[in-house]
């Protein structure tokens, strides 16, 4: 006998709950800071290891390789922007067809480690060059 | 007489660090244990690349609201291309993710351990309280909505009953504490207060008051453990983990006696008997027994039999669990004057017991020569107990 076949509400037989705080508030920390500051002026920023001189982006307080605290924080080349993957979005979460599909690409900047997920447009593809059109996040790129 | 168990190991602690414990901190989960372990690295005279394993202690993930928070503190605790662990008994993870770094290196599989313990608990709105309302049995206790705070009291006033313990004996605890907590460089909540003090303050659930509770913080600690060999290399002052036990209650609470914590005297008769301790009140120099209220630590000091039932608050007014007594106990100020981040105020304990141990502990330092300490945390639904036994 499924359980689904019996009990009906206040038969005490099941009990409904929700499980969540009401909301969350995260911190974006000292190196978060530096970036979405960046981002107002329409600039990426990235940080630089003082030790084996990799370059993070988005930002990052210390390095994960040396372990050492990062103060370096470097403006990278928001021009030098490929796609390295993609995917298109058809339906939105509750399975409603979208009028028009979603492009999500990440991307990745020269010489930097890292990328960044944002919205796609154009003749994406993988490896293509893209510009980003805008600096509110998250970002939206644009390939030709 | 000493325990028969094969260890492969010996096992040292030979580094700690930890952050500020605030209310709330900017740095993000990541940035917290990256800070505290590399200050422990630092100490240690050790690199990253040097660290075979690293163990991440952290309480429930809806505190940070990060899911699969293990994985996600891997990053700025180091465990990049490492194994890496996450253990998590509610409140107790403190003190466990000391014990998980020692069977990680007494059982031989490593040399060199990182453990790390944070929690943030400031990003949950309006309180993290709302994450303790999901621990209950939804059926039985949850229809009552019931909260850490009113529990806890209910367990206060039982071991009120139980031994005639006035309100006025259980806020020395409080007192007691916020006053160590002065001496501690990484203290939210230090002051010089007084029992009127105590019981002047706000009634949060009657015979808790508001100077009766730890705080909610932020914050992260890090111990690096290696075995004996690799510990003389670095350093002339290893400490040496001599004993570790843990234990698991009935997660039924009501059908506990709520007077008396068994679960811990569990935890301590197992790493007593590691340790080769037979009369802890004799033995044990100094204690760090888990304080988030002030009637805890009373009744965890009987738990790990360093008093008699219900006879704690007698030997804390007559000065035995003070700074300059015969068992000083929670010199660092514990999580009440410290502040209690959960997973990371269980390390903060280990790590205030090394310091002693070292004698590095600067103004906290206790008056007395120590050799043994103990460190305890506690958590779950009243229910797991974890002990670890050091000495230098």
């Amino acid at each position: 006998m499924s359980w689904e076949k019996v009990g009906r509400d206040g038969k005490l037989l099941r009990w409904y709950d929700v499980m969540e705080v009401e909301k969350y508030e995260y911190t974006v920390g000292p190196a978060g800071e530096q970036f979405f500051n960046g981002l107002k002026q329409n600039k990426i920023i990235g940080s630089k290891c003082p030790k084996c001189g990799k370059v993070f982006v988005p930002a990052r307080l210390y390095c994960e390789e040396c372990f050492i605290k990062i103060e370096n924080y470097v403006e990278i080349d928001a021009n030098e922007v490929y796609v390295d993957s993609y995917t298109i979005i058809y339906k939105d979460d509750e399975g409603n067809k979208l009028q028009n599909p979603v492009y999500i690409a990440l991307i990745r900047f020269k010489n930097a480690k890292g990328g960044l997920l944002c919205y796609a447009d154009g003749n994406v593809r993988p490896g293509a060059k893209a510009k980003i059109v805008s600096f509110d996040w998250p970002l939206k790129v644009k390939v030709d | 007489m000493k325990v028969n168990i094969h260890l492969n190991k010996r096992v040292a602690i030979i580094g700690a660090g930890m952050t500020l414990f605030r209310r709330r901190l900017l740095e993000t989960p990541q940035e917290i244990a990256w800070e505290a372990s590399n200050k422990a690295l630092e100490e240690a005279g050790l690199e990253l690349k040097d660290i075979d394993c690293v163990v991440i202690g952290s309480a429930p993930d809806a505190f940070d609201g990060v899911h699969l928070k293990g994985e996600y503190l891997a990053h700025g605790s180091g465990g990049i291309k490492k194994p890496v662990s996450r253990v998590f008994v509610g409140g107790a993870t403190g003190v466990m993710t000391a014990i998980a770094g020692w069977y990680h290196v007494a059982s031989g599989l490593c040399q060199k351990v990182l453990a790390v313990a944070e929690e943030k608990m400031s990003p949950d709105r309006p309180h993290p309280q709302a994450v303790f309302r999901y621990i209950w049995d939804p059926i039985l206790e949850k229809p009552l909505n019931p909260n850490l705070i009113w529990i806890f009291a209910m367990e206060m006033h039982r071991y009120m009953a139980k031994y005639g313990i006035k309100k006025e004996e259980i806020a020395l605890v409080s007192v007691k504490n916020k006053r160590n907590a002065i001496n501690n460089p990484y203290a939210q909540l230090g002051a010089n207060i007084t029992v009127e003090d105590v019981l002047n303050s706000e009634v949060l659930v009657w015979p808790v008051q508001l100077l009766d509770v730890s705080p909610v913080s932020d914050g992260g600690a890090a111990i690096v453990m290696t075995s004996e060999d690799v510990a003389r290399r670095y350093t002339d002052t290893p400490i040496w983990v001599e004993g570790v036990g843990w234990t698991l209650d009935n997660t039924e609470w009501p059908g506990r006696d709520l007077a008396y914590p068994r679960y811990v005297e569990f935890a301590a008769r197992m790493a007593y008997k590691m340790a080769g301790i037979e009369r802890p009140d004799k033995e044990i120099d100094v204690v760090e027994p888990y304080d988030p209220f002030d009637y805890k630590e009373l009744h965890h000091l009987e738990g790990l039999l360093l008093a008699k039932k219900g006879e704690a608050p007698k030997l804390l007014k007559e000065g035995v669990f003070d700074i300059d007594g015969d068992i000083p106990s929670s010199p660092s100020g514990g999580l009440l004057g410290v502040g209690n981040p959960i997973a990371a105020a269980g390390l903060m304990k280990v790590i205030s017991i090394y310091w002693q141990l070292k004698g590095t502990a600067g103004k906290m330092q206790v008056k007395r020569p120590v050799h043994t300490g103990l460190a305890q945390a506690w958590g779950d639904l009243m229910q797991a107990g974890t002990v670890i036994v050091l000495r230098n």
